[in-house]
Formats: structure tokens, sequence, C-alpha cells
């Protein structure tokens, strides 16, 4: 009806003929009070009327109807409640008012609907109308004589019926929806929106439900005439409609869940009706695969629709079933303490996995709760109250539980509800996946240039390209076809993609090969097999799901695990990353097995740890980086990049099976060679467990002989060889390490050069003075041409490789001597010990060093410089020696010569095996030794060195040295009982008596009494 | 009429039910017992229980409460004008019966589904 209040607000023409719209509403519900007016208001009526004759003829008719009405109803106008003036107007044209509506209806009617015919007032049926005025004039006065003698109350029930009556009509008319909806106008009550608490909405509505209830009982005006809520759409707030703001907030003003701090928002008039809307439900169809929304236990997964009740409420789903069988279960849950747990809010519940039904497991703990209908196929379950029937929950739910908007099935989990075909073969039911798929499909999973299909409607089998997309609205242009060239729109619900084999192709969306990139290999409809570019699989995706693909496959979402990742698999295993994809990781564990685990399988990344230490099969330590060779097998050389337990994960990045990883056990690989030169034992480091050794006093105790003191070279006269100072003279003022600051002669400047790079001249002659010039020196003039070139040069050939050590040794001659002399008996045994093992150990051992036993090497040369053992130039050099002094010591020789012959690996060696061979090496396996070796060897050479310059000066106190040397070689036998290569020893002393009796009178010889103090 | 009240206490609003024909909401107790008190005429629902699953729903939505079906814009725009103030609900899903239809149709009423399915886009007057 108020849609013809606004009609007639509207259409200014009519207002006459159909006075004032309100009419209606006041009519309705008010009891008549109104009577005086009635009379007049007929009068006027009638007179409108006519004028309105001219303009319908039905309107006569329903006037005359009207005025019958009125008639009827004069006494009763009393129900208006309106001001007089209004009033009077009004209440006579009630019925006036109402049959123009109808009239206007039945106008509009005409144009249009058919139905409204018969939906005439139901007073008009009563009494057709008769065409003469005064009849009906009579009529009417008669009845209000009748009237007026009927007793009020009579009245009222007569009225109230009546009206009653209407109303109802009225409604039903409404609710015919023959009616156009009501807009809103500026003469509805206003609507305001009230925030309150999501979720309390209802509540809140029947809290104001009450509220006016109870007004209304009281007697009270009711002002607010409606109230509502939108539940889902519009959570958190409630709409008031009422006149005034006042009435609205005094009604709602103390209920909770209000939230009156925040301002009540007035609804525009045309934005009213939005609030009402209703909201279309995606019907529920057979077969359609929904998302479920309850119970919480099965909210958001995929459900089949089964069947949709006749009601339209309920229907019946099929779900696959997340059930715990009781596993789940407190055994101690007391029985009456049963109370039901609510997770808290908003909290997710933990819920099993889904799986379909199996009857097993159910017995296992619920044997009771099962039971067993039909039989085969048919065979259904009732567990705890519900239906599974080949595995899944047959569920009956309310259609407000499942959605059946954007559902997007996945490819995975459709392989729930494949079909099991005759032969056994499951089949998805790809006809309700499509239809899924369908409904989900919007334009956004179009891109401009795609090859596309119309496969449905007028345009079926139209092929073109997209230009673009607009919404769902996809304009293509046509490529094949009588149309091709043409533009055309079409829905993206008809459209597919299409793809031709050997189309290169990403897959965009839908499924969870999400990025991965392949060649169409077939295609089916709009079903696409590509063969995936990076796990050579075939893979099946829709046509929506794919674009065309420049690039090539990128690894897909990234894996928390990354290639060469050491994981934790179980408590006992660990394994090597060697594969990540999207879903599995591919892991080689420690049994070298390979496996092929789910992200969700590996508990952990172990991580590299930084101490762990193996031991190879030889027993040298392997820690991570090292390289190791398999020993055995295939011999497989790699680096170590976990140490577990004894197993080692080695990768080797020539080997492409298993990305490079084998799996090795640590006793089944040698090493090959440590990161950052790492001494590898050669055998167990024995000299660690050498308590004697340890005890340092003895054994150890003589470290490597170093520059002590001051550097002969201080003082020298020298010339650069090298570098920007290249040809300058001049004289070393202070030495370091290997660098000798130099004053020049040229500047007076001082500068730093190496000392390698240095070569002393005499500062008279300006003659090179070679390396042995420093011995010269330190004796002081003694005899500087002669007895240096001999011994020394020999010194200069072994050191030319590293000259400052040799430097450094020359000292150690020095100490030689001092050897001879006073505490060398202590470390003779160190001698003996270079005599026995020979320069070999001495060599390995020291880095430095080297170049002292390259000293002793000199030492030795000196003294074989008899022997003339050894060849090359060497040879030369020792001849001069020999010449000198040691002829006589040669015969020491000998027993020097062990240490030299291997201490000679730089020159000599070749000669000295020969010649001590048998004794001595092969008495003292290598390995003990290596820690002797060490001190002995410079030793060695210290008493050639000595031997030259004492040789001139000392002869006296030589013989007391050689004495003291006896007791050395005793030293050294006792040493020699000390380590393994005792059996040895025995030789050696004996070689060693030799020294002292060549070398007796050389060795006391040192001068080295006077170098004593230093170097001691 | 309002002074039965149309309150449904919180306990008693899990068995809601709306009438498929007018959308007024009452308990299922309700509508056995007492019917739909605008549709009653036609539907038949007090003391029909089969009648009262078949034409009322319990899925609606929207809650309204209307205490003046005809100064409400509201209610007129809900097409509720002249039935009794009380609880309504803006959208009622659900399909009425084919005889219940019927009945409406005979009583006068037309059915106008009120679950969205039939689209509002009226012809508006201008």
């Amino acid at each position: 009806m108020s849609g013809y209040d606004n009609r007639s607000g509207s259409e200014s023409e009519e207002e006459d003929f159909n006075p004032e719209p309100e009419v209606d509403e006041e009519n309705m519900p008010q009891n008549g009070k109104e009577r005086a007016a009635a009379p007049k208001q007929l009068a006027t009526n009638g007179d409108e009327d006519e004028e309105g004759d001219g303009e319908d003829e039905e309107n006569d008719e329903e006037e005359d109807d009207e005025e019958e009405d009125d008639e009827e109803d004069d006494d009763d106008e009393d129900v208006v409640q309106r001001p007089a003036k209004r009033r009077k107007k009004t209440s006579r044209n009630q019925f006036l008012d109402v049959e123009a509506e109808v009239d206007e209806e039945e106008d509009e009617e005409e144009e249009g609907d058919d139905d409204i015919q018969d939906e005439i007032h139901p007073d008009d049926l009563l009494e057709t109308a008769g065409p003469e005025d005064d009849r009906r004039h009579r009529e009417l006065d008669m009845k209000r004589q009748v009237d007026a003698h009927k007793d009020a109350e009579q009245l009222a029930r007569e009225l109230d019926e009546k009206y009653r009556r209407r109303e109802m009509q009225r409604a039903q008319r409404s609710a015919a929806g023959a009616i156009p909806l009501a807009h809103p106008t500026v003469n509805d009550p206003s609507i305001w929106g009230v925030k309150c608490r999501p979720g309390k909405e209802r509540e809140i509505i029947m809290a104001i439900t009450k509220r006016l209830d109870d007004l209304a009982n009281a007697g009270r005006p009711v002002r607010v005439y409606s109230a509502f809520e939108r539940g889902g759409t519009m959570t958190g707030y409630i709409y008031m409609e009422a006149d005034a703001k006042q009435d609205m907030i005094a009604v709602i003003e103390t209920i909770p869940n209000i939230f009156m701090g925040q301002a009540q928002i007035p609804i525009e008039v045309k934005e009213r009706p939005d609030l009402l809307r209703k909201r279309k439900r995606t019907p529920l169809e057979e077969g359609k695969f929904v998302r479920m929304l309850r119970p919480p236990l099965y909210r958001g997964d995929l459900a089949k629709v089964v069947e949709v009740h006749a009601n339209g409420l309920d229907c019946t789903v099929q779900i696959v079933p997340r059930l715990d069988y009781g596993l789940g279960e407190d055994a101690n849950a007391s029985v009456e303490g049963n109370k039901r747990k609510r997770p808290a809010f908003g909290k997710a519940i933990d819920r099993p996995s889904q799986k379909l039904f199996n009857e097993t497991e159910a017995k296992k703990k619920h044997m009771k709760n099962l039971s067993m209908a039909g039989s085969g196929s048919q065979k259904t379950f009732t567990y705890k109250g519900d239906d599974y029937q080949n595995g899944f929950l047959i569920k009956d739910v309310k259609i407000n539980y499942v959605s059946a908007e954007n559902v997007n099935p996945k490819m995975e989990e459709m392989q729930f509800f494949s079909v099991t075909s005759a032969d056994g073969t499951e089949t998805l039911d790809l006809v309700a996946v499509q239809a899924a798929q369908k409904a989900a499909q919007s334009g956004s999973s179009f891109v401009s240039g795609d090859n596309v299909e119309i496969y449905d409607g007028e345009q079926k089998g139209v092929r073109g390209t997209t230009v673009s997309v607009t919404g769902d609205i996809v304009s293509l242009r046509v490529t094949e076809g009588d149309l091709k060239g043409r533009q055309i729109e079409a829905p993206v619900k008809i459209l597919r993609k299409l793809f031709r084999e050997g189309d290169h192709v990403k897959v965009i969306g839908g499924s969870k090969y999400i990025d991965e990139v392949g060649m169409v290999t077939r295609i089916k409809d709009d079903k696409v097999t590509l063969l995936c570019d990076s796990t050579q699989t075939e893979i099946i995706v829709f046509s929506r799901d794919l674009k065309r693909a420049a690039d090539s496959a990128t690894l897909g979402n990234d894996s928390e695990y990354e290639l060469y990742d050491l994981v934790q698999i179980d408590a006992a295993t660990v394994g090597c990353v060697i594969k990540v994809d999207r879903e599995v990781l591919r892991v080689v564990d420690q049994n070298a097995n390979v496996r092929t685990l789910l992200h969700s399988q590996v508990s952990s990344i172990v991580g590299r740890n930084r101490n762990a230490v193996a031991t190879d099969r030889d027993g040298s330590e392997i820690r991570n980086d090292d390289t190791v060779k398999e020993h055995g097998g295939e011999g497989r050389v790699g680096r170590v990049i976990y140490i577990h337990r004894g197993v080692l994960f080695v990768r080797n990045r020539e080997v492409l099976e298993n990305a490079g990883i084998f799996v090795v056990r640590s006793a089944n690989v040698t090493t090959m060679a440590a990161k950052s030169g790492r001494a590898q034992a050669i055998g167990p480091d024995l000299g660690k467990l050498n308590p004697a050794l340890q005890a340092g006093t003895n054994g150890n105790a003589m470290p490597p002989p170093r520059t002590f003191g001051r550097d002969k070279l201080i003082g020298k006269t020298v010339v650069i060889r090298k570098g920007p100072y290249k040809g300058l003279l001049g004289i070393v003022k202070d030495t370091m390490n290997d660098e000798a600051r130099i004053e020049l002669h040229s500047k007076n400047k001082q500068i730093s050069v190496k000392k390698e790079l240095l070569t002393v001249k005499d500062p008279i002659t300006g003659n090179n003075m070679e390396f042995g010039g420093k011995f010269p020196n330190r004796s002081r003039g003694g005899y500087p041409g002669t007895t240096p070139a001999g011994g020394r040069t020999p010194g200069w050939g072994n050191s030319s490789s590293r000259n400052g050590p040799s430097w450094g040794s020359t000292p150690t001659g020095g100490r030689t001597p001092g050897w001879g002399g006073g505490g060398g008996g202590g470390r003779t045994p160190g001698w003996g010990g270079a005599t026995a093992y020979g320069g070999d150990g001495s060599r390995t051992a020291y880095g430095g060093d080297g170049s002292r036993t390259a000293y002793g090497g000199d030492g030795s040369r000196t003294a074989y410089g008899g022997a003339t053992a050894y060849g090359g130039n060497d040879g030369s050099r020792t001849a001069y020696g020999g010449g000198f002094n040691s002829g006589g010591r040669t015969p020491g020789g000998p027993s020097w010569g062990n240490a030299p012959a291997k201490s000679s690996s730089n020159n000599l060696s070749a000669p000295t095996p020969g010649a001590y061979n048998a004794p001595t090496p092969a008495a003292y396996s290598a390995p003990t030794p290596g820690a002797y070796g060490a001190y002995s060897a410079p030793t060695p050479g210290g008493p050639p060195m000595d031997a030259p310059t004492p040789g001139g000066n000392y002869d006296a106190p030589t013989p007391g040295n050689s004495t003291t040397h006896h007791p050395t070689p005793r030293g050294y036998g006792g040493y020699g009982g000390g380590y393994g290569a005792t059996p040895a020893a025995a030789p050696t002393p004996g070689a060693w008596a030799e020294t002292p009796w060549g070398g007796g009178p050389e060795t006391p010889a040192p001068s080295g009494m006077d170098e004593d103090p230093r170097y001691e | 009429m309002s002074g039965t009240g149309a309150f449904i206490p919180p306990g008693a609003q899990r068995y809601m039910r709306a009438c498929m024909v007018c959308s007024i909401v009452r308990t299922e107790q309700q509508f056995k017992t007492s019917g739909c008190p605008n549709c009653d005429s036609f539907l038949e629902l007090a003391g029909n229980a089969d009648a009262v699953q078949d034409c009322t729903s319990s899925v609606f939505d929207g809650l309204l409460t209307i205490s003046d079906t005809t100064k409400s814009w509201v209610a007129r725009y809900q097409r509720l004008e002249g039935y009794v103030p009380g609880v309504y609900a803006v959208q009622v899903e659900g399909i009425l019966p084919e005889d219940a239809i019927e009945a409406a149709r005979a009583a006068g009423v037309q059915y106008y589904p009120r679950d969205g399915s039939v689209s509002e886009a009226l012809p508006t007057d201008v």
C-alpha cells in the first residue's frame, strides 16, 4: 500500500482524487472515535468522486462501494487520532482512499497484472453497486439510523471485525508480491544503525522486543516501530526504526551489549532498502561440492551433496570423516564428570586428519558403538550415531551449515571422492568437479593473450584470443571460422582456455602444482596433461589453471628444508636432503637408503656440528670439510659435509647420483687432505702419550733452535739484491724475524728489507761474503776468508731455499759448541736422536726447523766432507769443509751421516741412505723419532759448524768437550730405551760413539765455548 | 496482541522457526500450540506438527522486531503490513510445499518466497 502512498505523493495530478496517502496507515489500526465529521466528510467525498468520475469509469463503481462503506462506517470514524482538520478529510476519505488504491492497482493491472483483478475488496463483492445514487443515499441514511441504535460496543466489535478482515486482505495482498516494494521516503520513520557486540545481535533484538512488549502492555506509546539485525552480513550492528532519535535511544539505553558510547548512525533514505536486502543462497544441487561450515570438526572440508531435502532446509552430504576412533579419549576421565569441554573461543581445535572410515579401527575401541547394515557396496555402518557408507560419513545437515560458494575444490581433495567403477579403476566424478570449478571461475583466471574457446551457448566452438577482461566478461578476437577477426564478448562461464599440445604452460592456481611449468602433452576437454619441467612427471590440471609460460620452472613454494640439510627423520635416523620438492623431500639416510619423505615427516633440521670428529681407518681424525677417500668399494672421494656418529655424509660434486651425496662409515675411509693443513698423524701421536716427553726434562726439552741473542747479521755491510733499493749498500742495524733494518750508505735512511734479499759484503774488499760470511764475522775476523768457505757454503746451499732459517740456524751452530762444552750432555741425546733417526723426523716435524736441519746438513756435510758421500754441489762444499777441519771428523761423519742423510732430503738424501740405511733407519721405525728428529736435527748441524771455527782456536778445550760427549751417547741410549725405538738404540750409540771420536776434537773445538753463554 | 509478547527467552531461541509465508518467528512449540498468528487461517499449523515442519523454517536470517506494522517502513518493505506486531525474519530459507502454496492462494494470499530467490528488482515508480 505504501507503494501507493508514494505514488500518490509523486503523481500530483491524482492528488485531489486520491487525497491523502497517510490515510491508510491511520485508518487501519485505529478504532474509530470520530463520528461527527462523518457526514460532512462524506459530502466532500462525493464531490471529489464526481470530479473523478469523468476520468475513470471504474472509479465510479468503486466510489459507490465506497460510499456504502462510508455509510457503514460513519459512526466509527472516530478512529483517527490526528488533528481535527486533517482528520476530517482523511477519516472520511479512508475508504475512498482504499478504493482509490485499488483503482490505481487496477489501472496498473490493466497494463500488466491480471491477478489483481480478482483481488477486489470484499466489500465490493458484497454489493454490486447500483447505479442510482439516491437509492444509495437512502440506504445510507437507513444504515446510519440503524447504527445509531447500536450500542457502541457492538459497533466497535463490528468495526474491529471489519478492519481485521481488511487488514488481512491487505497483508495478503502485500504478501502476494504483486505490489512493488515500498521504497522509503522522507516521510517514513528514520532508521539508525546502532553498534553492538558482534554475535549478540539476536539477543539484543529479543531484548528490544521484550521492552517494546512491556511498553505496549503498560499502555504507553511505543515509538520505536521496528528493530532488526542482519546477522552475518552486518555483524556488530542493529538497526532501529523510529521517528525520533530520542525515542530510539530511550528504548535501547539500558540493553546490554549495545555500545551506547558510539554515536548512532542515521541511515540515508536511499540506503535503507539495502539494509533489508536478501541474499540469494546459492542453490544446492545433488552431486555438487560444497564446503562445510559447521560442525567445527568438518569446517572447511569439502563435501558432496547427496541429497537436498524437499523442504529445502536440509541436505545430506558426503564427507570424508575425521575420526580418531577414541584414540584421543582420556581413559581416566570420570564418567560423571562428563562436562562438555568447550575449546577456547576462536581456538582452532585439533582435529583428526581426513581418512575414510575404517571398520577395523572402529572395532578396536568402540565395538559397542558400531553397527552394520547392508552388504557389499551398500554396506552401511553406524558408528556413534553417524552413518558411514563406502568410507564416507553420510550426514544430514542444515543448508546453512554448508556453503556452495567459493568451493574451489582442489584435486587432492577430490581424490577421496573418486568413484570406483565396476572394473575397479578409480575415476573422479569430473562432472561434479568441473561444476564446482566452474563456479569458482572468474575473469581473473584469464589474461589477455590466452587462447580461449567458447564451449557453451550459441557461439559454441568459437575460438579466439583474449583481448581484455572486464569483470566476468572477456572480449576476445576470433581467430578461426566465419567470425575471424571479429571481436566478441563472452562471459567467463562459457569460456575455457585452449592450449595445444606442445605448448609450454605454467600452472597458475587451483592445484598443488601451482607454479609448475611444463609442456602440454595431452588435452582432453578442459583437462590438460603436462610434463613438468622440473620433475619430468606428468600431471593433470584444468586448463583454467594454466597460462602460457615463457619462463621455466622455478622451485615451488619455499620449503623450510634446503638441499644438503641434515635432517632428523626419526629418533634414530638422520638423513641428508638430496632433493627438495614441493611436497616431498628426498633424503639419503645414514644407512645410505634414499627415502622420499613428506615435509611433515621430517622432524627437524639437525644442522652441522662443528666439533664433530671421526677417525678414519688409520686413526686420523676427520672433521667436517676434510677430503676423504673411500677405502675399497668404489673408492669414492669427497668432502665430508656431515659427521654423524661414525657415519660420514660425503659430497662429491662430480657425482650426479643423490646430488653427489654418499654415505660411508668413517672407519671405511682414509683422509686425503685435512682442511687447513691440520697435522695428520701418520699413526697415533704417541708423543702426546709419552710421559717422558711430556715430562719435558730431557726429551722435548729442547725447543726448536731459534735465534737467540744478537743476530750476526747486525753490523754487516750488505747489498740489497732486489726491490726498490736494489743494488744499494748499507749496514744492518737491526733485525727482526726475517727482516733487517738497513742503514743505507747512500742515503741517510733506514729501511726494512727482507733478509733474504741481502747479500753480505765484505766492507773492505766489497766481495760477496756468501752466507758463511757470518761466521767469520762471528769469529771476528778470525779467518774470514778461509774457514767460512768450506763448512758454511754447504750451509748456504741448503738454506738457499730458506734463507732466513738458515740464518737462524747459524747460531745453532753456536750452540753446538756449547754442547760440546757444558750442558751439552743434556742435549746430546738430542743429538743422538738426530743421528739415530736421521733428519727425517726433524724435517717433518719442523717447518722452520727444516732449515736448521739443513744446517745440520751442513754440519754433517762438512763432516762428510771427507766422506764425500754426497755428490752434487754439496759435495764440493763439503770438500771444502773437509779440507779444513772435517777431515778428521769425517770418520765421525758416518754417525752424523745419518742425520744428514735424511735431512738431506733436500739435497743429500740419495746418498745417505746408502750409507747407513741398514742400521739406523731400519731400526727406528720412522714414527717415534719424529719428535726427536725434530730436535736432533739442528744439533747435528751444530757440530760441523763448530768444527771449523774452533778448529782454529780452541784445540785444548775440545778434548774436554769430547769427554762430555761420551755421556751423551749413553744418554741417548737411555732415550732409546724409552722409546719404542730402543732396539735401534744400540747401533746408534755406536754411531754416536764414533762421533765423539771423530768429532771429539772438533766438537770441543767449538769456539762454541764463547758462544755458550749466549745460546744457553 | 502484543500482550502475549513476542519475546522468546534465550533458552528457547534455539528452537526458533520462521513461518515461510509471513516470516514471523516463534518457537517450534509456539507454532505447534498456537500456529502462525498471520497465516493460520490457511496453513493450519496449530496442533499439526508436520505442517509446522513443512511450513516453517529453522533457517532464517535477520531478526526483525516490529511494534507497529503500519507505520514502519521496514514492515512495509518486508510486506508485513497488517500482520501482527512481533518478531519476524528478514530472510527465510526453505521451500513451501505445493499444497501450502495452493492453500495460501485459495485464501487470497499469494505466496511470496522470502528466501531471496525472487528478484526484488521491481518496477520502481517514476
